[in-house]
């Protein structure tokens, strides 16, 4: 059966949200890891501290988001030794967009959304399709629940247009708090409709004070 | 055959084996003896790799003298012995005696023959009646009738051909060719996958019918078979003395 | 061989010409609507006093739970009752079928209708339908002749057994009725057995979820326990609140047309006689 040439990408499910705000950045993602109608694991992280102020969050195919992050992280261990510092997020942004792009014609099948602080402190979301197309929102919801929380974010978030002028910030008016509390009830939603969606939420909330992490068990059917 | 793995990726199609029609990959022997017929059939019932029944029974009642061993699509083998029952009963009334076996069988040819193009059903009459005695007919495929003295069916037949002319012999005794007939069925269950389960014997003859069961655990344990061992269920339920350390990553 | 039966055409029957067209329309790679398959978990067992059967309660449409407490349990005759796996709309005319002839049958006879017969108007009407009719059944039954509990499959073969699964979660769920049923199981341990072999499929099987129904049937009397259990209540509720702002959808000009009130006089003819 594995001598099938043809076969190379299996989806993996799960969903990954991100919302920036002014002095902070929630990013979070489920644990289940299933494939057809079975469950691997009701227990794995999508979430990777990338840098001090940098997470990235995927979703897609386990093999890819592993192998991706490993790459990442390798080019990250360079950049420490070659600059003696950590990367900034937006710098990850364009590291991350290459990547992706580098294997354009045999992608990471992996969605990913970055989160964390720019260089002003601000949070910023990227977000980011399979070949390294991105750009940088308020807010982002990728994977297999990505189609039902969407629309609720653009609901309760909705940024301006970038084609405003003056061009006006893109981070979402919602304290921390409440961005997490809107976060753990668009997961909890997603998990009544998405077969691929549950069993506990990863909240990883990057601010000046550094990283701190929270958990939400979700429905597990 | 074996589905290709890239239908895993596609929650739909996971399960497409389990909506695969029902077959019997099946052993059926039939075999006659002085004064009689004895029919023998295997237990398990598959879609495609998922043992839908364990405990099944093929060997199947048309009359009060005469069972018919069901292989291939579980479906058609059905359809076609509950109608040859209905017609067998109905004839019956009619002749106000039991019908015979050559009737029984040439009915079971005819459904096989006229619907060749809508069935996959291979199957084994056995029976006896007072003007012919013990009678063995095998209908395969395409609706042919044989009468033989002894014949065999099923995926697991090709593994006792050999076995079969060795060992049968004209004039056995009942007991011997029931010997024979759970001999040979466990000898395929121990090679063929799609075989599996209990051996059912039907014993036909003059005096009536004997129905007969063999337990899984009660066959003889064949080339490089394992014995039988706790499950760990019981290992687990006998006590924290014998519990297995949990494996650590 | 194969090939050579092929050729033989067929005599009388059903046509199946429509779904050769439409196994050939998808080759050449046109999107047939897709229809409501039901990932399932449904069961059944034979204990002491009679049948219990259970089933989850999830509907899904792809990847998406169209229905989070749906009825998977139909009724066939007061006596029996059918769980349906496959698609929703073939195990739902199935059975309401079925059902309905029952029903005449009884009034002709006048006498409790039989798990045998139910079993008998299933599988004829699926094998005639060879397979196309996609509804994987467990029946179960108490009548005349004691209690009873089959297995239907799509193309029409049947099982009889003291236990049975069927649906995505049938494996899940025959794991735990392969380790724990045993004969003359009490009416508690049967629910509970039942229960926790829908459970194995709710948590195990993605096509799987929700709640658990469970039926009873005893000599006489039958209790349909609709979500006997909740296992899966909603882990969070936003404390906020949510407002939906007027605006989100800009208004480029307005006008008002006033209705009024028209006087309208009925014009009716005088009587005649």
């Amino acid at each position: 059966m594995a001598l099938r040439g043809d076969w190379v990408y299996e989806n993996n499910g799960g969903t990954c949200v991100a919302i920036a705000g002014s002095d902070y950045c929630v990013v979070a993602a489920d644990t289940r890891l299933s494939v057809g109608y079975s469950i691997y694991t009701r227990d794995y992280s999508k979430i990777c501290k990338l840098a001090d102020k940098c997470v990235l969050a995927s979703s897609g195919f386990q093999g890819d988001m592993k192998a991706l992050q490993k790459n990442l992280a390798a080019k990250h261990l360079i950049y420490q030794h070659q600059h003696n510092k950590q990367m900034s997020c937006p710098a990850m942004a364009r590291l991350l967009s290459n990547t992706l792009y580098y294997k354009r014609f045999f992608p990471y099948y992996t969605f990913n959304i970055l989160g964390g602080l720019d260089n002003e402190g601000k949070g910023c979301v990227y977000s980011y399709d399979a070949v390294g197309s991105y750009e940088r929102t308020g807010y982002s919801c990728q994977g297999t629940g990505g189609n039902l929380i969407t629309p609720v974010l653009d609901n309760q978030l909705k940024s301006p247009s970038p084609l405003l002028l003056p061009s006006r910030d893109a981070v979402t008016p919602l304290s921390e708090s409440e961005a997490v509390d809107l976060v753990k009830d668009v997961f909890a939603s997603a998990t009544e409709r998405d077969i691929y969606t549950g069993d506990k939420l990863e909240i990883i909330i990057v601010n000046a004070t550094g990283i701190r992490q929270e958990f939400l068990d979700l429905r597990k059917d | 055959m074996a589905p290709p793995l890239a239908q895993w990726s596609n929650p739909l199609a996971m399960d497409s084996d389990l909506n695969d029609p029902h077959s019997m990959g099946t052993t059926i022997i039939g075999v006659t003896y002085e004064g009689g017929v004895v029919l023998g059939a295997d237990s398990r019932t598959s879609t495609g790799m998922y043992v839908a029944n364990r405990a099944s029974d093929k060997i199947t009642q048309l009359t009060d003298n005469v069972y018919v061993c069901r292989s291939g699509s579980a479906a058609d083998s059905q359809i076609v012995s509950d109608y040859v029952r209905y017609f067998l009963h109905q004839h019956t009334i009619q002749l106000g005696q039991p019908a015979t076996v050559k009737v029984a069988a040439n009915l079971l040819r005819l459904f096989s023959y006229q619907n060749k193009n809508m069935l996959q059903t291979g199957l084994i009459v056995g029976g006896w009646d007072k003007y012919e005695g013990g009678q063995i007919y095998s209908i395969p495929l395409g609706g042919t009738i044989l009468r033989q003295p002894f014949t065999i069916g099923g995926s697991g037949s090709s593994y006792l051909y050999g076995f079969f002319d060795q060992e049968w012999k004209e004039g056995m005794s009942k007991d011997e060719a029931e010997k024979l007939v759970v001999k040979a069925v466990s000898l395929a269950i121990a090679r063929d996958g799609a075989s599996g389960g209990v051996v059912r014997t039907v014993i036909i003859n003059g005096d009536g019918v004997r129905r007969n069961f063999y337990s899984g655990d009660s066959l003889p344990l064949w080339h490089e078979e394992l014995e039988p061992r706790n499950s760990l269920l019981d290992i687990l339920s006998a006590g924290p003395a014998n519990t297995p350390e949990p494996m650590s990553i | 061989m194969a090939k050579a039966l092929a050729d033989v055409p067929p005599k009388g029957g059903f046509s199946f010409d429509l779904c050769r067209r439409n196994d050939m329309l998808v080759k050449k790679g046109i999107q047939l609507p897709g229809f409501r398959k039901t990932g399932t978990t449904i069961v059944g067992l034979i204990f002491e006093d009679g049948v219990i059967l259970g089933a989850d309660t999830r509907a899904t449409e792809g990847p998406i739970v169209a229905d989070k407490n749906c009825e998977k349990i139909h009724y066939m005759a007061p006596n029996i009752y059918c769980c349906g796996a496959g698609t929703a709309a073939d195990t739902e005319a199935v059975t309401d079928m079925v059902s309905s002839q029952l029903q005449l049958h009884r009034y002709a006879t006048g006498r409790e209708s039989r798990v045998v017969t139910t079993l008998t108007l299933l599988k004829s009407h699926l094998f005639s339908y060879q397979g196309y009719v996609s509804a994987a059944l467990v029946l179960g039954g108490v009548d005349v002749t004691g209690p009873h509990l089959h297995t239907v499959y799509p193309h029409g073969s049947t099982d009889t057994l003291p236990f049975a699964t069927m649906g995505s979660g049938s494996l899940a769920a025959m794991a735990v009725f392969e380790s724990k049923y045993k004969e003359g199981l009490s009416r508690e341990e049967g629910i509970q057995l039942v229960s926790e072999a829908i459970c194995s499929g709710i948590f195990n099987d993605l096509g799987s979820g929700s709640n658990v129904d469970v039926c009873v049937i005893t000599k006489g009397k039958t209790d349909y326990l609709r979500n006997h259990q909740l296992p899966n209540p909603r882990t969070y509720v936003s404390s906020r609140g949510y407002s939906f702002a007027k605006g989100h959808t800009e208004v480029l000009s307005t006008k008002i047309i006033p209705l009024k009130a028209k006087p309208e006089v009925a014009v009716v003819d005088a009587m005649e006689e």
